[in-house]
């Protein structure tokens, strides 16, 4: 093949500039230890990376969501804790008081005056604040949900925290349902509860499955919830807890215990020195202490179900970074032999340009 | 018989040859570098010798012509590759900037922000009575809708760019043209005289790839070697002597093109209304650009304004369902701009949100500050199909936005950095062919500066004869 000068410079110029851009998107590499810098470098792996931070910040915000859960729930179920003492407390009284052999009117009126005085501790527990926010008024957190005589004035709101893509768990406990025994109102309210058990629905009715209760019926109705149109995500946003909660439960609600009713027919008991009265009361307080237990467990049941919620965010957390990492990162043991390996043949086509660019005839001629 | 006025005559012209020659070979070196050259020679011929009896006596060699040493197909081929170049190097040289748009590896973007904005609906939804969360909301929706407004922005941006390029690239065709249509009267006029016009066809063959390499072309070239040069399907743009001229106005949306950007004209005669081409050219750096600028880059706007006005209009729907903490029945929580084009430029929070936090609903109900209901089905949305036929989510579908950049993006600089090889390897080629190598040019120097002297000593010799001649009587 013939050839000419400028096919030399040319190809001097092709190789040397190629070598060099090699060269520079590696040092690019190395610098930013990335070797995914924009979209065109892979395609894929960037819309995968943005996947992938896109789950990670989500992760990060449930993560967020359940500890305020958690928090919320501890709080709640050890100011349940509190009131299941004071029945207990009443308890003893009423067992004490229920017969002549230990009592008398005399320690019925000092025992009344307590129970009245644990009358008002309940209450107290029943206005539990968190912050601003009070634990037990449903929907209605800004106000005291119980006024001095045990009424309530809260609603039946449960406070639904988004744990995962899926699933909602409530982090509260409406007060209606611990202390007035209202039991839980189902959406359709076709399927009222068992009389006299304050169970609550969402708790997985075979527990044995060592599943977190609560988080299965978030599971269940996760099919339900994938609306295709905004109108079908208010729907289910309102049937959520059904239009009006205050009105739903209302007919089952003398089949739960009223715990400060309760407590003031202990203490009226007490005050008339009615035996029979105070020990008919010890079924109801039997009754109102296990409202009270059934609603911890509930509450000890979700926290579970955070707790589990919050171990698969962060083993989700992980594993996304890693796979992050196995997009964008730049391995930088690769590149630096990937470094190696081009300066090397930098240096072999700087070398042979030095021998192309040789002199010519013209050189040689005298 | 002889004369030794013929020898003299012999001698005359071979020095005249070598003469040439040697300029020829100086113009060889001088152009060395010039883009496009073809080296020349000189061809060489026995002149017509003379008879005398049975004697043909031969007189030397005469110039015959000056040629250039070059293939034609190869040039053509060369002119085809490097057309498909220029297409490959406009668009590749607009998608890398389309790409800066969508990148995300370096900086925020969309992606974030709306994951940010989703987040706080979130954190709201935990704590709906907090004046804290509202203000979060309300912040990260403000930076969402910004950024919508800085993709729409960047991006009709790059529109006006490739506008000024187009502007640009289309004042170097008129410019190209002109000299072609004034090279092709040289190459007629010095062709009439039976001389091939090496160095004016060299030129024209190289302006012929500049210009095909920035639009379109179809050339042929005529029986009385000029070229007719025609852009698109029907844009005559070089006949003869006479150049038409190109020219770029910002005109009204049309197809494909967006409001405002230029469209190329094209005007057969100074009197003649000019003729809209800009959909005819589709081929090099101009149609490159051209397509970024009308097909990607406008239907990226319209999926990023689909994407706004259908997060706007998903999140209102729910919004407007909810209760503020006056207990009022929520307000749009963005003002949707009235039509889908412009949406993501267009797109803002409600302002008497952004003045109010506490117009922001989540209750689902009346009188229910802890309700969040509202504002978890709000946050849910990031994961609900509610855009393209409701099969996939906000986040998805901008995903695969910035997917089919990247693609369109590696793709094209994949497909330019090939066809460079292509390109070079041919260049190559005719350089093996049509280069001037020094060594050549100094061995042609050396061949010639010889038969110089030889033929000097030819006439001194001659010369010497005639005194031979002269002094015969002295003697």
């Amino acid at each position: 093949m013939r050839i000419a000068d400028k096919m030399n410079f040319d190809q001097v110029n092709a190789t040397l500039g190629k070598n060099r851009t090699d060269m520079a998107e590696l040092q690019n590499q190395a610098a930013t230890q990335k070797k995914l810098t924009k979209p065109s470098d892979d395609p894929l792996a960037a819309t995968r990376v943005l996947q992938t931070r896109t789950e990670i910040e989500a992760g990060k915000q449930f993560l967020k969501s359940v500890g305020q859960a958690k928090n919320f729930l501890e709080y709640s179920d050890q100011s349940l804790g509190e009131l299941a003492e004071v029945f207990m407390r009443a308890k003893e009284l009423a067992i004490s008081q229920s017969n002549d052999a230990s009592a008398s009117e005399s320690t019925r009126q000092v025992a009344a005056t307590e129970v009245e005085q644990l009358f008002a501790q309940s209450v107290q527990v029943g206005n539990r604040k968190q912050g601003d926010r009070f634990l037990f008024g449903g929907f209605r957190t800004t106000r005291p949900p119980f006024d001095a005589n045990g009424n309530y004035k809260g609603d039946s709101g449960e406070m639904k925290i988004t744990i995962n893509k899926e699933a909602q768990v409530a982090m509260n406990m409406p007060g209606d349902r611990i202390f007035l025994g209202k039991s839980v109102q189902t959406p359709s309210g076709t399927t009222p509860p068992t009389p006299g058990e304050n169970r609550d629905p969402k708790v997985d009715p075979q527990p044995t499955h060592g599943n977190d209760p609560a988080v299965r019926p978030a599971k269940i109705r996760a099919p339900a919830s994938r609306f295709s149109t905004p109108n079908e995500a208010a729907a289910e946003m309102k049937s959520a807890d059904g239009e009006e909660p205050n009105n739903l439960g209302e007919s089952w609600k003398t089949k739960g215990t009223n715990v400060f009713k309760v407590l003031s027919d202990l203490e009226i008991a007490l005050r008339a020195n009615d035996k029979q009265s105070v020990q008919e009361s010890l079924d109801h307080i039997d009754e109102a202490l296990a409202q009270v237990v059934i609603a911890r467990s509930t509450l000890g049941a979700r926290a579970q179900t955070l707790t589990s919620a919050m171990e698969s965010l962060q083993k989700g957390q992980v594993d996304a970074k890693t796979l992050q990492s196995n997009l964008e990162d730049a391995d930088t043991f690769e590149l630096v032999s990937d470094i190696n390996k081009t300066e090397s043949t930098l240096k072999a086509s700087l070398q042979t340009s030095g021998k192309l660019i040789q002199p010519s005839l013209l050189d040689f001629l005298r | 018989m002889s004369k030794i006025h013929g020898m003299m005559d012999v001698g005359k012209r071979s020095m005249m040859n070598s003469q040439t020659a040697l300029q020829t070979t100086g113009h060889n070196i001088a152009n060395k570098s010039t883009e496009g050259y073809s080296r020349q020679r000189v061809e060489l011929q026995t002149a017509e010798p003379l008879g005398m009896g049975k004697l043909r006596i031969g007189t030397g060699a005469k110039s015959a012509a000056i040629t250039r040493t070059n293939n034609p197909y190869l040039e053509k081929q060369i002119q085809k590759e490097q057309a498909n170049l220029g297409y490959l190097e406009g668009k590749a040289d607009a998608m890398t900037r389309v790409e800066q748009v969508y990148n995300e590896q370096m900086n925020k973007g969309l992606n974030q922000f709306s994951t940010d904005f989703f987040n706080s609906f979130r954190e709201f939804a935990n704590n709906p009575e907090s004046l804290a969360t509202r203000t979060q909301v309300k912040e990260t929706a403000d930076h969402m809708t910004q950024d919508f407004a800085r993709v729409n922005k960047q991006l009709t941006e790059i529109q006006r760019d490739l506008d000024q390029q187009v502007a640009v690239q289309v004042d170097q065709v008129n410019e190209i043209t002109k000299e072609l249509a004034s090279l092709n009267e040289k190459v007629q006029m010095v062709e009439a005289s039976g001389a091939p016009a090496n160095d004016e066809r060299d030129r024209r063959d190289l302006l012929i790839k500049q210009l095909g390499q920035k639009i379109n072309i179809r050339w042929a070239e005529g029986a009385d070697g000029n070229v007719t040069v025609t852009a698109g399907q029907n844009a005559l743009l070089v006949t003869g002597n006479e150049a038409k001229r190109l020219d770029v106005k910002s005109t009204p949306a049309e197809g494909a093109k967006g409001e405002g950007n230029f469209d190329v004209f094209y005007h057969n005669s100074e009197r003649s209304t000019a003729i809209r081409v800009t959909d005819q050219l589709n081929g090099g750096s101009l149609g490159g650009l051209l397509e970024v600028r009308d097909k990607t880059i406008n239907g990226l706007l319209d999926q990023v304004d689909n994407m706004a006005y259908t997060l706007g209009s998903t999140v209102n729907e729910l919004h407007q369902r909810g209760f503020d903490v006056y207990n009022k029945q929520g307000a749009t929580f963005f003002e949707l701009p009235k039509e889908l084009k412009g949406a993501s430029a267009n797109l803002k929070l409600n302002e008497a949100i952004a003045k109010d936090v506490g117009k922001i609903a989540s209750a689902a109900q009346r009188d229910a500050p802890g309700d969040n209901r509202v504002a978890n089905a709000i946050s849910k949305l990031q994961f609900e199909g509610v855009i393209g036929d409701n099969k996939a989510t906000l986040d998805e579908y901008y995903n695969s936005m910035v997917g089919e950049v990247g693609i369109q993006t590696r793709r094209t600089t994949t497909e330019q950095d090939s066809q460079k090889n292509i390109v070079n390897q041919l260049k190559n080629i005719r350089e093996s062919i049509s280069g001037v190598s020094l060594d050549e040019e100094t061995t042609r120097l050396i061949e010639y500066q010889k038969g110089f002297d030889a033929s000097a000593r030819l006439i001194r010799t001659a010369d010497e004869m005639f005194d031979t001649v002269l002094n015969l009587k002295r003697m």
